[in-house]
């Protein structure tokens, strides 16, 4: 047995590993063992290194190695397609991006900050304490730019409460459990830090039974001269580390991330946390005060990688290097070695970079408020990462060696359903019944028994709210708008979307439908699309397919935001969410911010008038693929609706002078159930019915009419008062008149054939549906 | 109709903020020699059957909801 | 004319409004001081954060402060019980100068949490003492055991809390948002107490429907007795509610804003105050 550790010190544990003299079945094992997640071309790469350095590594620089070239810290497989197809979008308002969050301009002053993530893999194992510190996590990414965190959005994609318990590997829970388990760790973490949830999505589908995508974002507001950088670009500069202490918490989370879950897999128990939302809520405190005071030099947060991984991005952007002193660092255990201190993974953890003349004011502020702060090293002028524990050197290491992880440019196969193309047609249905099913399915039903466990209304901002309408009888809106200033009156409106139905089937034409359901969103709140946030949740990268998905979806992506000059200013990959060879369907989520003007002028969905005139903007296609509709009953087409970018655009530019205006009572936009679910969701926020006639619409089937979910509309209310006006300004726009508000019924008409005559109450006694 | 007591906490490496918060709760209102918090929950559930059935059916629940074994640790007893 | 006003004495000359300090007590939780802060300066008055620790280390004193005001949150993170930290380390640190503050006349409110803290306390009901040694009320989780947020109807009572006169005759609308609201009453004195409560003219709004009727969830969101949502001690200067004042100011805050409804009538709940006030003192 050839001894691979050699102790370097007799009181403290710290190893060198002899990594010089090994082949490669024992680079293998050693990968295995210390649970590195290193794959054998990577553990040549770092042989060689010590080879040419002529001496072995120790323990705290291998796992530190590991660490930072984990698919998650350095988006192995993702740069290359990112960096062609999304990133580098030009748009004047964008401020400042490569950072811990996206920072745009809003005003002269002002800034506001973004980014959305993912935890899945931690959700997937230990759902309340997964989604709870993924909230966390994503808040203090905002916070540590020096913004007021002022909103949180979350994306969840759920599986089948049914799924058979046998088809479940060991360590991950069943579906329901997750579900419980996800929304309360996002409650209980939320509600406690007193930021409002407002916006995101819920989907569910049979396909995330194994692999649960908890998709999280946040968004700050703050004073342009406040913004702070996550990097450190000046020798002597102290590093102060806030917040919780240091544990064993979540050692190898990030590289437990960048594997598929295995059948009687043995998972690994120290990859879990909680979350302290009580040690959050000070730390945002004592923080803001800092940065108001200018206090601040460079700050990030200790997410995925700990110490390790932050220390080494704040040097390497600002080309300096850093002296740390382990032993500084504040424990929450005994006996933890020096490596285990560098990669913990403990939550609520930030660094600040502090000038020597600003430390001792900045340490009473943290004191006034109980919260940890302690310096811990000092930046240095060589670019490289030096770690001391108790006087003795425990890590040499480039700075440019750690960080800047391999980027593979993975192969790829383009490859999916889409490509061919058909679509079968069904025999006419039962209306009433079609009616039913889609609006007490999951995807469509009444989203209240989870957003009102949410407290929205926190911070007294929430001007459009995700539930509005009469008191009592509230619907969904398409983007909640918050007011971040009580000196200002500008909004900001917020959306996330998904469509993982046509992603499945064509990524390309489903990325573009993604981008083009978020501008709809936002302009029918009053908003003009200003910024996305991208968050790509992919399966086995190593899978040449889906490879081709990334490919063809950032394409999709990137093609409208590029025509729109909507800027991506942050962005997150998600990768290996596959459960025993078999991945989930790629599913993009996007994050996207729209500008109110006038928070006054914010339009709402829930219909305002009897006698008010209604409009359908943009035609109807038959392109059925993807569409609830097909996927309820079984019905094939790789038809995916496609997006006309011309057609998009002359709608949104005259829709919002409109409403600047103040043509339009209200307006919803359509999607998931068609036409038909966003006429009732009008309804049922207002109590107020309509009478539709469909005559008008292309020349298509009555239910592809109803149901189809074809790109770029809106429904609008228009004061009878006011169509004249509202004709003139869309002029060059596809408008199809639908119909009158009026009554406490939904009565749609295809010329003369009755289709549907249903009373309000009982639509909405449908679509308060929950699922079981 | 048996009587079954479900004790659940949290395993030693979890760290659970509302023990903590009450520990430091305890220390701010001048307790001293308060050296560690823990907080378990107890579930006590009355099942029709004999002991052994019941029992085999308290552990089938723990498994299917109560617990999840990555954090917690659990003992049932049978009255 | 406000009834059972503790030592009144009206004086010729009143108290400007821009004079009126009030301190809004927080610790770690508690979230909802910055539009309450904000909502208090729109009205002109004198609003300041002040965290318990600077109270403790004499850093700030309570006396230099016509109004107490503990907003809504998590403080503590709502452990154990939600407001039962918060008010053991008040009780702890600070009883004897906040009892001299209540004696004086001076006011105390308590919105959700702040609310909760104030029962745990012993100061509301407040029935015939200005401070009971142990809890005589409590606000236990909502009967749907789940966190509600959502808005509702309330309809005033005939009460001696300083907004009686600034709150509108019909039924308005508020947001609440919380987990623990179910106003209870000890079993063996409910009917007592709850007699006493409305005599003394303490309840100073109830849960109703649209209609302005009494009605079961969700127009009571958690079930609490007799559809209690705000009550004040027999004095009227200490009060507490679980909807937010602070969350119904601006008539954009309104849930039904863009349906033409502008009331505000958090506006008026902190107007009543802030008159009483400078009436007082």
């Amino acid at each position: 047995m050839k001894r691979i550790f050699e102790r370097l010190n007799e009181k403290y544990p710290i190893y060198n590993i002899k990594i010089r003299d090994m082949n490669l079945r024992e680079l293998d094992k050693l990968s295995k063992d210390l649970g590195l997640s290193l794959n054998r071309e990577e553990m040549i790469r770092i042989r060689s290194y010590f080879r040419h350095l002529n001496r072995d590594p120790t323990d705290v620089e291998l796992q530190a190695i590991a660490q930072a070239w984990s698919e998650h810290c350095c988006y192995k497989s993702s740069k290359y397609v990112l960096k062609r197809y999304i990133i580098g979008i030009e748009a004047p308002q964008v401020y400042l991006t490569g950072e811990d969050a996206g920072v745009v301009e809003l005003d002269n002053d002002h800034v506001y900050v973004f980014k959305m993530e993912s935890h899945n893999h931690p959700s997937a194992v230990e759902p309340y304490g997964g989604a709870a510190t993924g909230v966390g996590g994503i808040i203090r990414d905002v916070l540590c730019m020096g913004a007021k965190p002022i909103a949180l959005v979350d994306s969840l994609f759920f599986g089948d409460f049914d799924y058979p318990e046998k088809k479940i590997p060991k360590g991950i829970k069943n579906p329901r459990f997750i579900f419980n388990g996800v929304i309360a760790g996002i409650r209980d973490y939320g509600n406690r830090v007193g930021i409002p949830t407002v916006a995101g999505l819920t989907y569910f589908d049979k396909a995330y039974s194994t692999n649960v995508l908890v998709n999280v974002g946040c968004v700050g507001v703050c004073k342009k001269e406040n913004v702070i950088r996550s990097m450190v670009n000046k020798p002597g500069i102290n590093l102060v580390l806030v917040g919780g202490k240091t544990g064993r918490d979540g050692i190898h989370g990030v590289n437990f991330a960048s594997r598929s879950f295995k059948r009687n897999e043995k998972l690994e128990k120290t990859a879990v946390q909680l979350g302290n939302p009580i040690i959050k809520e000070p730390l945002i405190h004592a923080v803001l005060e800092s940065v108001d005071k200018k206090l601040i030099h460079g700050m990030k947060d200790l997410g995925g990688g700990g110490l390790s991984s932050v220390v080494g991005e704040m040097v390497l952007a600002g080309g300096v290097g850093a002296e740390v002193y382990l032993e500084k660092i504040p424990l929450k255990e005994k006996d933890m070695a020096p490596w285990e201190i560098w990669i913990s993974e403990s939550q609520e953890r930030m660094m600040l970079a502090v000038e020597d003349d600003k430390l001792d004011e900045l340490l009473e502020i943290f004191s006034l408020w109980d919260v940890d702060a302690t310096v811990v090293g000092r930046t240095i002028e060589e670019e490289k990462l030096i770690l001391y524990y108790h006087g003795i050197k425990v890590m040499d290491l480039d700075t440019h060696f750690i960080t800047s992880g391999p980027v593979y440019c993975r192969p790829y196969t383009i490859e999916y359903p889409g490509m061919k193309r058909f679509q079968t047609t069904p025999p006419e249905p039962d209306y009433e019944k079609v009616v039913k099913d889609i609006l007490s399915n999951p995807n469509v039903s009444n989203k209240s028994y989870v957003i009102r466990q949410y407290d929205h209304e926190v911070k007294g901002g929430t001007v459009l709210k995700p539930l509005l309408g009469t008191l009592g009888s509230e619907t969904h809106s398409d983007a909640p708008v918050i007011k971040p200033f009580d000196y200002l009156d500008i909004g900001l409106a917020i959306t996330s979307t998904s469509n993982p139905r046509s992603t499945a089937i064509d990524p390309y034409k489903g990325a573009k439908g993604v981008v083009d359901e978020a501008i709809r969103n936002l302009v029918s709140s009053n908003a003009i699309p200003h910024s996305f946030a991208d968050n790509l949740n992919m399966g086995n990268p190593e899978n040449p397919v889906v490879m081709g998905q990334l490919y063809e979806i950032a394409r999709g992506l990137g093609e409208i935001a590029r025509e729109f000059k909507i800027p991506y200013v942050s962005g997150n990959v998600s990768l290996y969410n596959e459960t025993n060879g078999i991945s989930i369907p790629p599913t993009p989520t996007l994050m996207g911010i729209g500008i109110v003007k006038d928070i006054n002028k914010i339009v709402t969905v829930d219909i305002k008038k009897e006698n008010s005139i209604i409009y359908q903007i943009n035609p109807t296609t038959a392109e059925m693929g993807g569409s609830l509709y097909y996927h309820i009953y079984g019905y094939e087409s790789s038809l995916v609706p496609d997006v006309n970018k011309d057609m998009l655009r002359m709608a949104m530019n005259s829709i919002l002078k409109a409403m600047e205006n103040d043509i339009i009572l209200s307006c919803h936009d359509i999607s998931d159930g068609g036409l038909f679910v966003t006429l009732s969701e009008m309804s049922i926020g207002s109590g107020i019915g309509m009478e539709i006639n469909l005559e008008n619409i292309s020349d298509i089937r009555t239910d592809f009419k109803l149901f189809s979910e074809s790109n770029s509309r809106w429904v609008v209310e228009i004061d009878q008062s006011k169509e004249k006006d509202f004709l003139k300004i869309m002029e060059g726009v596809y408008l199809i008149k639908l119909g009158y508000t009026g009554g406490n019924e939904i009565v749609i008409n295809d010329g003369e054939r009755k289709i549907i005559k249903m009373h309000i109450d009982d639509i909405r006694d449908i679509w308060n549906t929950i699922p079981r | 109709m048996v009587k079954v007591k479900i004790y659940v906490e949290y395993k030693e490496n979890v760290e659970d903020p509302e023990a903590l918060t009450v520990k430091k709760s305890l220390s701010l209102l001048g307790f001293e020699g308060i050296e560690n918090v823990k907080i378990s929950k107890v579930y006590e559930l009355e099942i029709k059957g004999n002991k052994n059935s019941a029992k085999k059916k308290a552990l089938e629940i723990c498994d299917k909801l109560l617990v999840n074994p990555v954090i917690h640790k659990y003992e049932v007893n049978v009255e | 004319m406000i009834l059972g006003t503790y030592g009144t004495q009206y004086q010729g000359d009143f108290m400007k409004v821009e004079d009126i300090k009030v301190a809004l007590l927080r610790i770690e939780g508690t979230n909802c001081e910055d539009e309450s802060l904000t909502a208090l300066k729109y009205l002109g008055a004198k609003p300041e954060h002040v965290h318990l620790n600077e109270l403790i280390k004499k850093k700030k004193s309570l006396e230099d402060y016509q109004m107490l005001f503990i907003p809504g949150g998590f403080s503590a993170g709502d452990y154990i019980r939600a407001g039962v930290i918060f008010a053991a380390r008040i009780k702890a640190t600070i009883k004897s100068d906040l009892l001299k503050f209540i004696e004086e006349g001076k006011i105390v409110l308590g919105v959700c949490n702040g609310f909760q803290v104030l029962i745990e306390l012993g100061i509301l009901p407040g029935i015939e003492n200005v401070w009971d040694e142990k809890p005589e009320a409590v606000l236990a989780p909502n009967i749907s055991n789940r966190f509600e947020c959502r808005w509702i109807y309330l309809k005033k009572e005939k009460s001696v809390c300083p907004f009686y006169e600034t709150l509108p005759e019909k039924v308005f609308s508020m947001p609440i948002a919380h987990a623990e609201g179910r106003f209870m009453l000890p079993e063996n004195k409910e009917k007592y107490m709850l007699n006493k409560i409305i005599e003394n003219g303490q309840i100073a709004f109830r849960y109703v429907d649209k209609d302005g009727n009494y009605a079961d969830y969700p127009w009571n969101p958690n079930g609490s007795l007799y559809n209690i949502a705000g009550i004040c001690n027999r004095f009227g200067n200490v009060i507490g509610m679980m909807p937010h004042p602070e969350r119904a100011f601006f008539p954009y805050q309104n849930l039904e804003f863009k349906r033409g409804n502008i009331e505000t009538p958090g506006k008026y709940i902190f107007d009543g105050i802030l008159k009483y006030i400078s009436r007082k003192f």
